[in-house]
């Protein structure tokens, strides 16, 4: 089969190099939006509002990135008219870049809620729920770029079929959250920062997902967006 | 800056040995070419002015008029002691000599080089003939009398005779040098020349022109028809030309095969086919060796030769105008654009 | 062929009308003197009414391919050929085919423009005269058609005397397109029509191809990748006298099945 793989240079090294420079950029932008959310998260478990505010602080850089990314590739469209796999690199960048901008909003939702948190009402109990769905996210937002970076193919699809846990993941935290501010009212406020919290890291969580379906579609020309996971697995094998 | 200047002089002066050499041949070359056209324009301006010494000035002659003394050159009867006569007769001589070769070399010339490049595949037998053609080209036209005399007056001719003139026997009608047999032997010398002209054209014809009339749906022939021999016209002209310009001047074959130094009638006759075939004519060229070499020429008789090697030479230029002519009014007629 | 198509294709595609064949290639294996394995059992269906683009790098055969379909290739000394080229049910290749019938059937435009030294009205009327028979004012209706058709009518309606050598080279290659079409071909084989033209003359012939598509089946050879992109709807992809891959033009370019395809057109080849 012919899997897109980086592996052969163009008879062009100019033209090897811009690939491979909007590649890495982009695989930066994902390591910061990386931190940006766990410091965003470890902002919020440990009330450390200043932590919060670098998270928050990095969306400039983020954002900036994903326009320099994102003019670098219209830049290969217009003079290289790439075809085949290197075509759908340069679309597939594009597309994640607008995932991984989103993700850092949604870092900076976190931080703004941590920094609500820290001034009074957090509580262990939702902290542990969302340490838990934190890291699967994380761990999950890692693999994703991972298999960008690797052009891994079966690392892209267990992204998206995790991302079925993560959506059950979070709909049982908000219930067990519902519960919660009803024997506690007092929590309200507090409850409410969290569940936004949550919800952001399903979010995150999605995008992650959009990024695998990205990673699908440059190794292997598949258009899997908006299908249920076990059509997404009986097309990938 | 420095450097630079030194990279310009390095590249101009490459070597000063290939500056002496180019130099050379341009110089060789130039004196080559004019020396060429000074000894033509001067043998031409003697020529003129000899003949012009004839005609005019020679000594014994004042009491004529100009007019006269050109009358005489043209059609004076024959004189056998000093071998002076009208050249009139030659003229016609010449010019029916030319006509009738023409119409036997233009299309077989033609039919042979186009078979030779259209047709033939390219194996061993195929360049064997295309060598012996170039040969022919270079062999003495005495020879070419020779196999003339052989072939066509006693061979041909003979047949001829045996089977239509017998009556006439043993005086031969065909079986001895005429008109016919001069033309169909200088057409022999001429083919190859001819050969090689029209192979040439079609040979320089872009085979794109052949793959787009065969993309067409054309078969062999009618592209051959239609496309090449449209295109090869200008080099098949060329070929006459220089063919044409061989006629008027090559001797020594009509030596054998048919002229004679006078003749008592003109070559041509007043209904079809309009000219007598078996008839021996006047030739410039032969008057012009004849009297060269054998005639008692009165003095200042060279002036004569030099005149009728001016008429022979004006007579090929007229031909030589006819030709191109032709070919200019043929081709502006088609709008062609000439690739030669 | 068709069927590595359907394996890919996740979305819902814009189905073509009825694909009918016009041109089949059954294991096609050509040779010659210089070139004992030019063509190598090839075998592809051109689909009608549509453009065909054959690319490859140089010396692949894709010309040669081209010139099976119009019997071209016979013209070659010691040509030999095996397999069929079937063209309404008919194998082309059987020595009975009446080769100057399929000629006028499958016409044909080479790289560089040659027209004949004639007049514009001239070349355009030569394969119509050939098979004779046609008046004058039959024969102006048909030239006039043709160059109609090879949008060329209006640039040299005036000058229909004047000598085809005189027009520049796009005009010229639209007038041997014209010469083509005036003998209303079912097939149109173009080798590399555009290649000695200039970027606008390019366009004018890339457009020409897309309205003619419309009425005649259409095989264009060429080495520019970008303009058999933008102009075939399927493309064929060859490389040592084989045919590599086949399918369609959008499906080759965004995800070609085969490596070497995609080596060649991202430009990794060589």
């Amino acid at each position: 089969m012919n899997d897109y793989s980086n592996q052969r240079g163009h008879i062009s090294a100019q033209f090897s190099r811009e690939l491979e420079g909007v590649q890495s950029e982009l695989l930066n932008m994902g390591g910061l939006v990386q931190s940006q959310i766990e410091k965003a998260v470890d902002a919020t478990l440990e009330g450390d509002s200043l932590l919060a505010e670098e998270a928050i602080d990095l969306d400039t850089e983020v954002n900036a990135l994903e326009r320099s990314i994102d003019e670098q590739c219209a830049r290969i469209l217009a003079l290289r008219q790439p075809a085949a796999g290197d075509l759908r690199l340069v679309l597939a960048v594009i597309k994640v870049t607008t995932d991984l901008e989103r993700i850092g909003d949604e870092a900076v939702k976190i931080g703004r809620q941590a920094i609500l948190l820290s001034e009074g009402g957090a509580h262990d109990e939702t902290g542990i729920k969302v340490r838990s769905i934190a890291m699967r996210v994380n761990t999950m937002l890692k693999a994703a770029l991972d298999s960008f970076a690797r052009l891994h193919t079966e690392g892209a699809l267990s992204v998206i079929l995790t991302d079925d846990d993560i959506d059950e993941a979070y709909l049982d935290a908000r219930e067990w959250l519902v519960e919660f501010v009803e024997d506690q009212p007092e929590t309200l406020r507090a409850s409410m920062a969290y569940l936004w919290i949550l919800k952001s890291l399903e979010r995150v969580g999605d995008h992650a997902a959009n990024i695998a379906e990205q990673v699908i579609y440059l190794t292997r020309g598949l258009d899997v967006r908006h299908l249920d996971s076990a059509k997404v697995r009986d097309l990938v094998s | 800056m420095g450097s630079n200047a030194t990279i310009r002089r390095r590249r101009l002066s490459s070597s000063r040995y290939e500056r002496i050499r180019s130099l050379a041949m341009i110089g060789l070359s130039a004196s080559m070419v004019s020396t060429v056209l000074l000894i033509g324009s001067g043998l031409f301006v003697l020529l003129v002015a000899s003949a012009g010494d004839w005609l005019f000035l020679s000594s014994g002659r004042l009491d004529e008029g100009v007019l006269d003394r050109l009358n005489d050159v043209f059609f004076a009867k024959p004189n056998l002691e000093n071998g002076l006569t009208g050249l009139f007769p030659a003229i016609v001589g010449t010019f029916s000599l030319v006509m009738v070769m023409t119409l036997f070399v233009a299309p077989l010339g033609v039919a042979t080089a186009i078979y030779l490049t259209e047709y033939a595949r390219d194996t061993w037998y195929t360049k064997l003939i295309r060598i012996s053609i170039t040969n022919l080209a270079g062999v003495p036209a005495i020879i070419y009398g020779v196999f003339g005399l052989g072939f066509f007056v006693y061979g041909l001719g003979g047949q001829v005779d045996a089977l239509f003139y017998a009556k006439r026997l043993p005086s031969p009608t065909f079986g001895t040098p005429g008109l016919l047999w001069a033309a169909l032997t200088l057409a022999l010398v001429n083919l190859p020349v001819v050969i090689v002209a029209v192979t040439e054209g079609l040979d320089a014809l872009p085979n794109d022109l052949r793959e787009a009339s065969i993309a067409l749906g054309a078969t062999k022939s009618e592209t051959v028809f239609n496309a090449v021999m449209p295109a090869a016209l200008p080099s098949v002209f060329s070929g006459l030309i220089l063919a044409t310009a061989r006629a008027a001047g090559e001797v020594s074959p009509l030596l054998l095969v048919g002229a004679v130094k006078f003749s008592p009638s003109l070559p041509l006759a007043s209904r079809a086919p309009f000219i007598e075939f078996e008839q021996k004519f006047m030739h410039l060229g032969f008057q012009l060796f004849d009297a060269a070499l054998f005639a008692r020429l009165p003095p200042g008789g060279l002036g004569w030769v030099a005149c009728i090697a001016l008429i022979l030479v004006l007579l090929i230029g007229v031909l030589n105008l006819i030709a191109v002519s032709l070919r200019t009014a043929i081709l502006k007629r088609k709008t062609f654009e000439n690739p030669f | 062929m068709f069927e590595q198509l359907n394996e890919i294709e996740v979305r819902p595609r814009v189905p073509e009308g009825d694909s009918l064949v016009a041109v089949s290639v059954r294991q096609l294996s050509l040779g010659y003197r210089d070139n004992p394995k030019a063509l190598k059992d090839i075998s592809v269906d051109i689909p009608e009414r549509a453009v065909t683009a054959i690319i490859g790098a140089s010396g692949c055969g894709k010309s040669t391919l081209l010139r099976c379909m119009n019997r071209m290739n016979d013209l070659i000394d010691g040509v030999q050929y095996s397999g069929e080229v079937i063209l309404d049910g008919l194998n082309i290749l059987n020595p009975d085919t009446n080769v100057t019938a399929l000629r006028r059937r499958v016409g044909m435009v080479f790289q560089r423009p040659n027209p004949f030294p004639k007049t514009v009205f001239e070349n355009v009327a030569y394969g119509l005269k050939l098979s004779g028979g046609a008046s004058t004012r039959e024969l102006e209706e048909q030239v006039e058609q043709a160059l109609r058709a090879a949008a060329l009518w209006d640039e040299v309606k005036d000058r229909l005397d004047d000598s085809a050598l005189k027009l520049s080279q796009g005009q010229q290659q639209r007038l041997v397109i014209a010469r083509a079409l005036a003998l209303e071909p079912q097939v149109l084989l173009l080798d590399e029509p555009a290649s000695s033209l200039d970027p606008t003359s390019t366009f004018r012939i890339e457009e020409l191809i897309y309205e003619l598509k419309q009425s005649h089946t259409i095989i264009i050879v060429t080495h520019n990748m970008q303009q058999a992109a933008r102009v075939s709807d399927c493309t064929a992809f060859m490389h040592g006298g084989q045919l590599v891959e086949f399918g369609q033009t959008e499906t080759i370019f965004t995800f070609p099945a085969k490596r070497e395809t995609e080596d060649y057109i991202t430009g990794r080849y060589g």
